[in-house]
């Protein structure tokens, strides 16, 4: 298959919040998709293509939205398709709308995803409405806890994570959560809500939605801003449940960390990666997928977390924007790590740009850690031969 | 809307939201292997397939191993033991989110059974939940017959075998080594 450089030349995102009752779902989506364009100084006619997505709709309650926001969306007599892949699923769905621009179907492609969950109830959707039911955090807290049997990690590793990207996320004014009080004493003292997740060590449940404008090569080179460009993509999955599956290290997720790497041309993730956005939406998955995505050595990603090398300030830095932990519209969550590495590659990252930023990393995961999405975006085509 | 809420409500305010349950009922036909699995349940048994190329036990059965991409029949059921290991659990704190019943935290454990199989989030019954540790030695504890039922069964069912299954016992045996079952984390 022949491809072409395909870059991000619009980002846009609403200011994520427990409600956003001011605004329909087709509203909320609208306001990140005209940021996203005004951004690329584009208009709606500019656009050839539109790749929504989301997570299950029983978040809202609403079937198939995709069919009531394409009005919204401008999509009228256009392309429109929807994306689903659980949590992954704005990963994804900027992977698909890469993709239509990389083989040449289409010149300018707008890429939106969302979730509005206050207008559901996302425990109930997540733990299937039954009583003893356990939500996302009780399927994971396992986990967790062979991660840390495993690796030796102190107990301290989950409540860093947790008041570092907290305190990012004061710097990113679209954050959900701003929480400059944080301490490590708040997180350990917050109520336990799956063992060995507290309360503090868990994301929230948000309002709100982002887009990008994705464009080739001759596009990027009219854009009015800087663009960041594509360098690989990567989709992976397994079951979700199968006798001897690793969930600490899923295979999915190692084998599409090594398909976006090589798709750039990375030989050594951890020198060469200037910031990763990853989808950590309880405490510890940033060093299980330090480990799990081999940017770490086994037992080697809760020390990156200890010795503070992925704080904003740090060699390898973390979720500058305050990751999943600080705003989690589901169906969003993906796509804004995508977006933010974007943002921080083209500079514009605001009060939590990263210094000398050309190389970043975003990645999101979904279902039982079974659906992965990656890609690698770079200040200029050559960003990763330049590190050599 | 509860009563107590309802009265807090200024009945000329604009209406800026309100509850709305969905409930979507519907009877999902079983595959015959998972169907198999429900009617031994019903038979205080616990059954599983045993895939002829990786030895790899599926509970409950699924007709085929994904793994090698092969059918599994008839020819490669087996029973599975009804006692095994704690590898894992965590204790949750019931969000009382519609329709959650809890009140008091509870355990969920995964379980690795005598002779292969493994099943996740089984309830642990008769011990305080702040000792739940991996490597207790358990045994299952069956609903009573006139209670058993296998209506939770479905064909995405991940094991759970509610309904036919109260929830896993101490055996009071000595602990298992983690030897035996620190690589089964699911
Ligand atoms: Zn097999």
């Amino acid at each position: 298959m022949s491809t072409q450089p395909a870059a991000v030349i619009g980002i846009g995102q609403t200011k994520h919040k427990k409600k956003r009752d001011d605004v329909s779902l087709p509203g909320l989506v609208r306001e990140a998709a005209q940021r996203a364009l005004d951004d690329a100084e584009l208009n709606w006619t500019d656009i050839d293509a539109v790749v929504l997505g989301k997570a299950p709709d029983p978040f809202e309650g609403v079937m198939m939205p995709e069919l009531s926001m394409a009005d919204a969306l401008g999509a009228n007599g256009k392309p429109i398709m929807r994306v689903h892949t659980a949590g992954s699923v704005g990963g994804s769905t900027a992977l698909v709308a890469t993709h239509l621009v990389q083989t040449g179907v289409h010149d300018r492609v707008l890429t939106v995803a969302y979730e509005k969950q206050a207008e559901g109830n996302a425990q109930w959707g997540l733990a299937g409405g039954r009583s003893g039911g356990m939500g996302a955090g009780g399927i994971f807290a396992p986990w967790m806890r062979t991660y840390i049997r495993r690796s030796g990690a102190p107990e301290d590793i989950g409540w860093k994570v947790a008041v570092k990207d907290r305190q990012n996320a004061c710097k990113n004014p679209y954050a959900h959560l701003h929480l400059p009080d944080i301490s490590i004493e708040k997180v350990k003292e917050s109520p336990m809500l799956w063992d060995p997740i507290h309360f503090l060590e868990s994301c929230p449940s948000s309002d709100g939605a982002v887009a990008m404008v994705l464009t080739n090569e001759a596009g990027a080179k009219k854009a009015p801003r800087k663009p960041a460009w594509v360098l690989g993509t990567a989709m992976r999955s397994e079951l979700g449940t199968f006798p001897g599956r690793d969930t600490v290290r899923p295979r999915a997720g190692v084998e599409c960390a090594h398909m976006v790497y090589d798709a750039a041309g990375i030989k050594n993730p951890r020198e060469q990666i200037d910031v990763a956005e990853l989808y950590v939406p309880f405490s510890w998955y940033e060093p299980m997928w330090l480990e799990g995505h081999d940017i770490a050595g086994p037992g080697e990603g809760w020390r990156m977390v200890e010795s503070g090398e992925t704080e904003i300030t740090g060699n390898f830095p973390v979720n500058a924007s305050g990751g999943v932990l600080s705003s989690n519209p589901i169906g969003a969550s993906g796509m804004l790590r995508f977006a933010e590495a974007a943002l921080q590659v083209r500079g514009e990252a605001g009060e939590h740009q990263v210094a000398d930023a050309h190389v970043g990393l975003a990645q999101a995961y979904g279902g039982s850690a079974q659906y992965f999405a990656m890609w690698v975006v770079g200040s200029t085509l050559d960003a990763v031969d330049k590190k050599k | 809307m509860t009563d107590a809420k309802q009265d807090e409500v200024d009945p000329n305010a604009p209406v800026a939201g309100m509850d709305f349950f969905m409930q979507l009922e519907y009877h999902e036909l079983l595959c015959p292997v998972v169907r198999e699995f429900a009617d031994a349940l019903m038979d205080k048994r616990l059954i599983g397939h045993r895939c002829p190329q990786c030895g790899l036990v599926y509970s409950p059965p699924r007709g085929y191993c994904p793994i090698c991409v092969v059918p599994t029949t008839k020819a490669d059921e087996i029973e599975l033991a009804t006692r095994g290991i704690v590898t894992n659990y965590t204790v949750v704190t019931p969000v009382q989110y519609y329709g959650q019943e809890e009140t008091e935290p509870f355990a969920k454990v995964s379980l690795q059974l005598d002779g292969g199989g493994n099943l996740s989030l089984q309830d642990l019954l008769e011990v305080p939940v702040e000792q739940v540790h991996p490597g207790m030695r358990v045994e299952v504890v069956w609903a009573p017959d006139s209670e058993r039922k296998v209506d939770d069964i479905t064909n995405r069912s991940w094991g759970t075998a509610e309904g036919a299954i109260q929830g896993w016992k101490p055996t009071g045996e000595p602990d298992a080594s983690p030897d035996d079952y620190s690589d089964k984390v699911f």
